[in-house]
């Protein structure tokens, strides 16, 4: 049993870093955050290196509306998108990451902007 | 040259062969990451491994208990996106006997893959081929299942609910038919609830978590087996809560073994697994569809 468990620990170790889904592991503003001063950008922070190419993040208002105020940026692992002025309001982000190796994840989330 | 026990298991890849969908991986589905389950099988074709599965409980059987250590392992391969097929073993160590248990071999397809509402509905069919483990404790003929497996999300929920759309569910249905007239055939259900703090956390509402916390899905398994036939006993099964931490590359879980009834048996046990995602490990290689590997 401690044979099995050692070689399965050691099989982890020793997996060449060849890439892996693309996980959300910090972003900014964050999921469900309030805020009281109006945010320049969303920057999101994944586990794995991007391809640009087939990445995306957007971020629109409560009708639908795109907010934001350049193309997207992408640089290794960190997808950033700058935002025009915000009104208050919700907003809603989402986001598309093809790593590297191809595999693709996504996700969404919201945040407001109070008076 | 076919064993006769084979040739369903060659029609039913065949078969699944021909209905599958495009996939992505690893229980990634839309927004959400269903993690791979312990008691339970989860819906999702992957190239996956569980290696080593531990688990220790006393079984009732009707009878006096007896305890009952079991190290299983199991390895699933992607042969097209959507269709995969798992082989499954372990070795069994009773007081009365102890040796390796029969090889199980399942296809299983995903048929709907929905990801805007996190909804995933597969098909299998389980073939535990008799004689292929040890006669001290492996059955003698062989059983087949058929099953249907699903997972749901809860991201869909209203705003009113945020706090629930981490939760999801994994469920199966099957139906054992035994070779052999002496074993009743039964009704296999089990699944799992679960609530994802990655998903809390990303998806709903930034709790500061640091990464070790956001990538754990506290869980409550269950797995049940009700016989149909006469003389074949009531319904017996176990409920494993638990825990799960699910890393890039492989994921640990623990769960408690709880009977639902003295038939299944006494005192708590206990169920820990090791898993890879063999997917994200060897992505050009090994984790890779044999047959039309884009994602």
């Amino acid at each position: 049993m401690r044979r099995i468990l050692l070689t399965a620990l050691l099989l982890t170790g020793a997996s060449s870093p060849a890439g892996a889904h693309a996980m959300l592991e910090h972003a900014s503003p964050g999921a469900g955050a309030v805020l009281r001063v109006t945010p320049k950008s969303v920057v999101l922070d994944l586990s794995e290196a991007l391809e640009p190419a087939f990445s995306s993040v957007s971020v629109s208002d409560a009708a639908g509306r795109d907010v934001s105020a350049a193309r997207m940026v992408v640089s290794g692992d960190t997808m950033s998108i700058a935002l025009k002025p915000l009104v208050p309001g919700a907003y809603r982000v989402t986001w598309h990451a093809v790593s590297v190796d191809t595999h693709r994840t996504q996700g969404s989330y919201t945040f407001v902007v109070k008076p | 040259m076919f064993n006769s026990s084979l040739k369903p298991f060659a029609c039913a890849l065949a078969c699944a062969t021909l209905f599958t969908m495009p996939a992505s991986a690893h229980g990634i589905l839309g927004d959400r990451f269903f993690p791979a389950t312990i008691t339970s099988d989860d819906p999702f074709a992957a190239d996956e491994l569980a290696l080593p599965t531990f688990s220790a409980f006393r079984r009732g059987d009707g009878g006096p208990a007896t305890s009952e250590k079991d190290y299983d392992f199991e390895w699933s391969k992607s042969i097209a996106p959507g269709f995969a097929i798992s082989f499954a073993g372990g070795y069994i160590d009773t007081p009365s006997g102890k040796g390796f248990d029969n090889l199980e071999i399942t296809p299983v397809a995903e048929v709907i893959r929905d990801p805007d509402r996190e909804f995933i509905l597969s098909a299998g069919v389980s073939f535990d081929i008799g004689r292929s483990g040890s006669r001290a404790v492996a059955d003698s003929f062989t059983t087949y299942t058929p099953e249907v497996l699903f997972g749901k999300g809860f991201g869909d929920l209203p705003d009113d609910m945020a706090l629930l759309r981490p939760f999801a569910v994994t469920g199966t249905l099957g139906y054992a038919i035994p070779g052999t007239s002496v074993t009743s055939r039964s009704v296999e259900w089990a699944g799992a609830l679960e609530y994802s703090l990655l998903y809390l956390q990303n998806n709903v509402r930034d709790q500061g978590f640091g990464k070790f916390v956001a990538q754990l899905t506290p869980i409550v398994e269950f797995s049940m087996e009700t016989p149909t036939g006469t003389g074949g006993g009531g319904t017996t099964g176990t409920v494993d809560p638990g825990l799960l931490w699910s890393g890039q590359y492989e994921q640990l879980g623990v769960e408690a073994i709880i009977p639902v009834n003295r038939a299944t048996g006494r005192n708590i046990g206990v169920v820990a697994q090791l898993h890879f995602y063999i997917d994200d490990m060897f992505p050009d290689t090994f984790g890779r569809p044999l047959f039309g590997g884009a994602r």
